[in-house]
């Protein structure tokens, strides 16, 4: 395996869980997430020459987000509860407590809406990178914050909702 | 713990663990493919192009030469050595070249101008090997007074049939605008009766343009006038409506 090969290997085992993450947070659907992040994954190791020693995971990153904000033609608007979370840590209960009140809290949001929350608030970029990443403007970020923040005082949190902790 | 913090933890606890289901030969084997079509339309300047593709993988796109009825008188002007836009997002800087083939069937002029230039759209003929059904593409691009075109962005279908009813790809422009090149509007076609196409961005609903295609006047090219929505801010929806406001 030529050293590029092996390089991208290693990146796209320690990024690929992140990656899922992020596009299920987006889409509520780990089918569609998967394939996103497969879809990210291909196109950087296309780029990997030019991009393998500057931000690779940016590159990534942005790719998913991209390519998952375009496809709002396809929005999926319902989130599965049914398939039963991974019991690596935890109580499964409050487990499933804290996914549905995560999900009820994005489900609220466009698409746009949710990359924003998700770059943001668990990508942790700051706002001036987020609006770039996307496109958007500085405003829209912050007031796309400030909603999210408010859904998410009005629904709760998993403790107050009395299904979980 | 804050609310904020609250959101960020629960975006981490719901975390599922991905080991080893990561097929990294396919991944690497679609990668390789991409990055030889890349290079295919880098090499082929006198006839590829690479389209943008919204939700998709970009995809070679090879210039076919359109039926010859569709094809209008050939025109002088010539631009020696020029090069077509060969990256994906397209490239920003001035791209006046010649297409190998015309424009099939008439060009819409949007009004909107660049000093004496019109930012104008237009099918072409394409070929997606992958895609035996996609013959023709839209393009972005501006006209000068003496008729001489310049390609800005064009948008074309992967798979299926360019005349699948609904809307197909979504043009983006998003490369840093330039004197050499301005903005192209959020453009796209839609296949059907539509006489109302609206979009909608932050919150915002605003009213495309459209223009039918005269060579198949089921196919509607639309626009958003780049005063009503900034080229390159993506939508959040879009919908057709026919002459009933029926939604389609």
């Amino acid at each position: 395996m030529a050293r590029g090969d092996a390089e991208f290997v290693e990146f796209a085992r320690s990024a690929s869980g992140r990656l899922r993450h992020a596009a299920f947070l987006m889409t509520g659907n780990h089918h569609q997430a998967e394939d996103a992040a497969q879809t990210a994954l291909v196109r950087t190791y296309a780029s990997w020459s030019r991009i393998r020693d500057e931000d690779a995971y940016g590159y990534a990153r942005t790719v998913l987000v991209n390519h998952l904000v375009d496809g709002w033609r396809r929005p999926i608007r319902e989130y599965p509860t049914d398939d039963l979370p991974e019991q690596r840590r935890g109580d499964v209960a409050d487990d499933v407590a804290t996914r549905r009140w995560l999900l009820d809290i994005l489900g609220a949001l466009s698409a746009r809406e949710r990359a924003i929350v998700v770059l943001r608030y668990y990508f942790d970029l700051p706002e001036a990178q987020v609006a770039r990443e996307l496109g958007v403007s500085l405003g829209t970020v912050k007031s796309t914050g400030s909603r999210a923040l408010q859904k998410l005082r009005a629904t709760g949190t998993p403790a107050t909702q009395g299904t979980g902790r | 713990m804050t609310e904020l913090e609250q959101l960020r933890r629960a975006m981490r606890a719901t975390e599922r663990p991905y080991p080893e289901d990561l097929d990294l030969t396919v991944i690497m084997r679609d990668g390789r493919r991409l990055r030889r079509r890349r290079r295919l339309v880098g090499a082929g300047a006198t006839a590829l192009v690479t389209v943008l593709v919204a939700g998709g993988v970009g995809l070679g796109v090879r210039w076919a030469r359109p039926p010859a009825a569709d094809r209008p008188p050939a025109r002088a002007a010539t631009v020696p050595g020029a090069t077509p836009p060969a990256t994906s997002p397209p490239s920003p800087g001035p791209t006046r070249w010649r297409p190998p083939q015309q424009p099939i069937g008439e060009v819409i002029d949007t009004g909107i101008r660049y000093g004496v230039d019109q930012r104008v759209y237009y099918l072409v003929a394409v070929d997606v090997p992958e895609g035996p059904r996609v013959r023709v593409g839209l393009m972005a691009g501006r006209r000068t007074p003496a008729g001489e075109l310049t390609n800005d962005i064009v948008i074309n279908d992967v798979q299926g049939s360019d005349r699948r009813p609904g809307f197909h790809e979504i043009g983006y422009d998003d490369t840093t605008p330039s004197d050499a090149r301005p903005p192209v509007p959020t453009f796209g076609y839609f296949v059907g009766p539509a006489t109302r196409i609206v979009g909608t961005a932050g919150g915002r609903q605003v009213d495309a343009r459209l223009a039918r295609w005269s060579t198949d006047p089921e196919l509607v090219v639309f626009w958003f006038d780049p005063v009503d929505l900034t080229p390159g801010v993506r939508l959040d929806g879009i919908v057709a409506r026919d002459r009933s406001g029926r939604l389609l």
